[in-house]
């Protein structure tokens, strides 16, 4: 696992807490909606902790606001992971 | 998190300049219905705080409190702490509001009460008084269940598609409907008298939606506030989700002007 990936994991583990199933393995082809069924609060949620912790290096939240929601719907960890990466 | 009279109140900012708070709508909602819609699009030029309404998102879940008034405080105290937190001048001053359905109705009880610590007010789809829309009306004895029923098939799509989504929702509707004061709270909500409308000084954007329930309000509040714009769009009472972006871009240029 890359660490931006374990980074995120955790960070999506904080976010669902108590709803978080022990036998979620979080890879680069987890879908936020889809497979951790997440709602778009949870995701402002995690926005915030992505921006706290990456926010000097990408506008994450940018990143955000020029998708549509469904589109952001549709996002992988991957996604994320690569947007993050790619920018540090 | 950010306490307010007692409630922690879960809160985002976006980008810098005069600050804007923008407040949803009850129940079913919370900040996501801007956050990913006109939030942004606003953030380009202000400072936009958003937050959870006591009881939904991410803010505490509290048993009363949810008369407008009531939430009107809540604003009251976070707008006061913003400012008092704002390092140059040009944070403080008078705010713009913009509030969707019961959000709406909180932002316009805040302008009435604070004369001059108001710029402009965008009022979304405002129920004046909430019996004046649809959904409201009966939500009396209404199971979770039931009420998401109600709402437009596109909404429910995103609610019902997992089965965490739906169960938290359920939860939460559970809480609000039958733990809380809220229904109780919104069938005591009187009725603004023309007067009242009539001493707004302050400019205000009015949108409704065509196909809403409550789109006369909007007629109403042409005619009795001094300085008020009307705009109608295709849509329902959730125009946040049917017209984010010609909603971001109206807001964006009635706050600008």
């Amino acid at each position: 696992m890359t660490d931006t990936l374990k980074i995120l994991a955790g960070m999506l583990q904080e976010v669902i807490g108590d709803d978080w199933d022990l036998d979620t393995e979080i890879t680069a082809a987890t879908s936020f909606s889809d497979d951790l069924e997440l709602e778009s609060i949870e995701f402002v949620a995690l926005a915030e902790k992505l921006q706290e912790r990456f926010g000097t290096e990408t506008d994450f939240v940018g990143w955000l606001s020029s998708k549509e929601l469904d589109e952001i719907i549709g996002l992988k960890v991957g996604d994320v992971v690569e947007f993050i990466d790619s920018r540090s | 998190m950010f306490v307010a009279n007692g409630v922690e109140h879960h809160m985002q900012v976006l980008g810098e300049g005069p600050l804007v708070v923008m407040l949803h709508g009850l129940l079913v909602d919370n900040m996501a219905s801007w956050y990913f819609t006109a939030a942004p699009e606003v953030a380009r030029d202000h400072r936009v705080l958003l937050y959870d309404l006591r009881g939904h998102g991410r803010s505490e879940r509290v048993p009363s409190g949810y008369k407008v008034a009531e939430l009107a405080g809540d604003l009251e105290v976070i707008i006061a702490e913003d400012q008092a937190g704002c390092a140059s001048s040009s944070g403080a001053g008078p705010v713009d509001l913009v509030g969707h359905s019961y959000g709406a109705l909180v932002a316009l009880h805040y302008a009435l009460e604070h004369p001059g610590l108001v710029r402009r007010l965008v009022l979304v789809e405002a129920p004046l008084p909430p019996s004046s829309l649809a959904e409201m009306s009966a939500l009396a004895g209404t199971s979770p269940e039931a009420l998401l029923a109600k709402l437009p098939a596109g909404m429910q799509a995103g609610f019902l598609a997992g089965n965490r989504r739906a169960r938290r929702l359920v939860e939460s509707l559970g809480f609000l409907l039958a733990e809380s004061s809220l229904v109780a709270d919104l069938k005591s909500e009187e009725d603004l008298p023309d007067a009242a409308l009539r001493g707004l000084q302050v400019p205000v954007l009015a949108v409704y939606g065509r196909d809403s329930s409550c789109r006369g309000v909007g007629e109403r509040l042409e005619r009795e506030i001094p300085d008020c714009t009307r705009v109608e769009l295709d849509g329902g009472h959730y125009l946040p989700l049917d017209q984010p972006f010609e909603l971001a871009r109206i807001i964006r240029g009635f706050l600008d002007g």
